[in-house]
């Protein structure tokens, strides 16, 4: 049992390690990348495939979230105040400062990430890497780099879709299922720039961390369809939970940072 | 004598792409017949047909007496227990041991408990020389023997007809002799044995009779000894295996 | 342009298609009922033991992100006593049963179409129903039930992680003590809205295993057909769990 578990452990500090190398390796490709002004081609084909492959994706899933988050609120201040006038400032607080690049990240993670892995793991296993290792070419470079700029981009790009569509949909659902005021609902009177701070904070850390932890189980799968299946499902299950993580540290250490005062 | 298993005017085309273009065949109860030809000719295609698996364009297929190409799937399933097939890959389910394999069939369709089933399995697998590897996945096994151990499943069913996709491509040549081996003891219990083969040493050492499929029908059905007796050029080019000879095939 | 976005929605159409009719056979294997036990258990054992540390650790971040959003608030108005109302509310109804279900999707789910993919590119399920075993009641139905069983059992463990998750934030890091934030659940909690996102994750089962499973056994082309399958399970399940979230929650009140 204990060395079961210790086995276990080495595994996951191993996995833990080659993680990291990946991440650095990828800093390291943009910076070799930047000097010898690499095809900026690939970067904006990764940059449309991301975004065209998710917009729909995402103004549905966030829509409907947003439709959900302002109705069952709404339900719970009708049953004990029945005061709407804070919904909305709240409201958009909380989508600016969290939901909106969170819930946008975890979408991508299952869209983007779990494409990524399915992509670069199916190269994996068919020896296409290989052959790229053959032919002098980083794989991390040729594969990771490009996407890691691309989801840099989109992931910010698209939290801002996300979070106007969710906050429209909110406005929409408390007019027409509380008759909340338009002109109430949508006004931004709580929002700070730090909240717009930790968007953009919190977006650009997603999407940072999706390529990279995708890419790299892409990289880990071996043996043949069996590996990539088992690639794709550990970047989704990987690259969800390191958002939720890196969500909670964010905001645990905005808190400390602005006093207390979110 | 009157036919077992039969092919009639059979049709099936993938796309633009003509497989099987009227093909007939009929086959007797208790022989065992191979249907040889080159890669891609509907060899494979063609057994298919017959357990429903894919279905036929045009034309009829018959099995004892009624008419099967037209079985909706839930009739399919009477069908397939006495009609088995031993696929090209084996098949196994790779999640279970090869004795969980064997008697998932016999708790499925002979309604024994678990362990009833187990302890059977083991002596099913006994009969095709795998008792040793009853606890053993498919994966850590060779092909040759993944395929006997697919035997042995198919045969827990009770079938009457049993049909093999290229049962020995891919096995090194001791392995297949064994296959074959196994097909020649089947035909001994009265079992219908259909063989999709172009591994010319079991071609002939173990049929009755043989179909050369071409160009979508059968060519030519003989017993091995008139085959290689024949005149007809294809047939000739196929069994001494010339590169140069009037069959056309595919891609060259 | 036209032609593009037509193209998609015929895939899309296509897809929810397949899905239904997939629906459909699972709901008639179940009557009358003949379920394989051990293929039941089995998945059961498998998918626990797969799925209950990533939802933990989820729910117990989740738990404390509701705090760490809602606290600040509640504490500017000096009303700790409500600290509990606002972070367990969104947890019991919405947050915990919409990220339980995408950990769920990510890791049973994902997990579930790539086994069942690897078994049809290698013919293992022709395989089955050449030995007369009927795919969809031998290997689908056991995992719809199993999946809806786990993630219904999942959610409620993950409740009591949540909220321990946002009681231990709340004490840690906004210095609210446990006795006010239990006080605060138990004032201003209903088992009605436990209820609710129990009842919503029986749905979320059920979506992400119909789906997880239907693009298992419609996948096509070797390895790399494998990983698209994934991929697009793991997508229609996160759509299909926001829009059922939006349904049931208009629809239940």
């Amino acid at each position: 049992m204990i060395a079961r578990l210790g086995s276990a452990m080495i595994d996951y500090a191993k996995a833990a390690r080659d993680l990291w190398l990946v991440y650095v390796s990828t800093i390291a490709g943009i910076v070799r990348a930047r000097r010898s002004r690499s095809p900026r081609g690939e970067v904006a084909r990764q940059m449309f495939s991301i975004g065209n492959r998710s917009l729909v994706f995402i103004i549905v899933t966030l829509g409907f979230i947003g439709m959900v988050m302002t109705y069952e609120a709404c339900l719970q201040l009708s049953h004990v105040t029945g005061d709407f006038s804070q919904l909305g400032m709240q409201f958009i607080r909380l989508i600016v400062s969290d939901f909106g690049p969170t819930l946008c990240a975890m979408m991508l993670a299952t869209r983007v990430g779990a494409g990524i892995a399915a992509e670069i793991g199916s190269m994996k296993v068919t020896e296409q890497v290989d052959a790229l290792r053959m032919s002098g070419v980083l794989p991390i470079d040729y594969l990771i780099v490009p996407r890691f700029i691309a989801s840099l981009v989109m992931t910010l790009a698209l939290s801002v879709v996300g979070a106007t569509v969710m906050y429209l949909a909110g406005g929409l659902t408390a007019k027409f299922s509380f008759g909340v005021n338009p002109n109430l609902f949508f006004d931004l009177e709580l929002l700070r720039l730090r909240h717009v701070g930790m968007f953009v904070v919190k977006a650009l850390a997603y999407g940072a961390t999706i390529p990279v932890v995708a890419g790299f189980c892409g990289l880990r799968a071996r043996g043949s369809s069996e590996g990539v299946g088992w690639a794709t499902t550990a970047a989704v299950i990987g690259s969800s939970f390191a958002v939720i993580v890196l969500d909670f540290v964010i905001s645990a250490a905005a808190l400390f940072i602005f006093g207390g005062d979110l | 004598m009157t036919a077992y298993v039969e092919w009639k005017s059979v049709y099936k085309a993938f796309g633009d792409n003509p497989v099987l273009r009227g093909m007939d065949l009929a086959v007797t109860k208790g022989e065992v017949l191979y249907i040889i030809g080159t890669s891609g000719v509907g060899k494979s295609v063609a057994i298919k047909l017959l357990l429903g698996l894919l279905r036929a364009d045009a034309g009829e297929i018959w099995f004892d007496g009624a008419r099967v190409d037209q079985l909706p799937e839930r009739e399919l399933a009477k069908l397939r227990r006495r009609v088995g097939m031993v696929f090209q890959s084996s098949t196994l389910f790779d999640s279970m041991t090869l004795a969980e394999n064997v008697a998932l069939l016999l708790r499925k369709h002979h309604a024994l408990s678990q362990a009833k089933a187990i302890t059977e399995a083991r002596t099913r697998l006994e009969q095709v020389y795998m008792a040793d590897y009853a606890d053993r996945y498919p994966a850590e096994l060779s092909d040759g023997m993944r395929k006997r151990a697919a035997i042995a499943r198919t045969l827990a069913l009770g079938p009457d007809v049993v049909l093999f996709d290229e049962p020995t491509t891919g096995l090194d040549p001791v392995s297949a002799r064994r296959i074959d081996q196994l097909v020649r003891e089947l035909a001994k219990t009265g079992i219908t044995a259909i063989v999709v083969s172009h591994d010319p040493p079991s071609i002939f050492g173990v049929a009755d009779r043989i179909a050369l499929l071409y160009q979508g029908v059968v060519r030519a059905l003989a017993t091995p000894a008139e085959l290689e007796a024949s005149t007809d050029p294809v047939v000739q080019q196929f069994i001494r295996g010339r590169s140069a000879g009037p069959m056309e095939t595919p891609g060259f | 342009m036209i032609r593009f976005v037509g193209a998609a929605t015929t895939r899309v159409a296509q897809e929810i298609g397949g899905i239904l009719v997939m629906t459909w056979q699972v709901l008639r294997a179940l009557f009358p009922p003949k379920i394989d036990g051990r293929e039941l258990w089995k998945n059961l054992y498998k998918m626990g033991n797969r799925s209950v540390p990533i939802v933990v650790l989820t729910a117990f971040f989740a738990g404390g992100l509701m705090t760490l959003q809602t606290g600040p608030f509640v504490k500017r108005l000096g009303a700790t006593s409500i600290a509990g109302w606002g972070a367990g509310y969104a947890v019991l109804r919405e947050i915990g049963p919409i990220l339980i279900a995408l950990m769920f999707s990510g890791r049973v789910g994902a997990n579930n179409t790539a086994e069942l993919a690897t078994m049809t590119v290698t013919e293992q399920l022709d395989g089955l129903r050449a030995l007369a075993i009927d795919p969809v009641q031998f290997l689908v139905v056991p995992r719809v039930l199993a999946m809806i069983a786990m993630l219904v059992a999942l959610t409620v463990i993950g409740d009591l992680v949540a909220l321990t998750g946002a009681s231990v934030v709340g004490h840690s890091m906004l210095e609210i003590d446990w006795a006010t934030m239990y006080h605060s659940f138990a004032d201003n909690l209903r088992p009605h809205d436990f209820l609710h996102g129990v009842y919503k994750a029986f749905w979320f089962g059920g979506a992400i295993a119909v789906a997880s499973c239907y693009f298992g056994v419609t996948v096509k082309g070797g390895a790399v057909g494998v990983g698209r399958a994934v991929n697009a399970a793991v997508v229609a399940s996160a759509v299909s769990i926001m829009l059922l979230d939006f349904f049931i929650t208009y629809l239940s009140t």
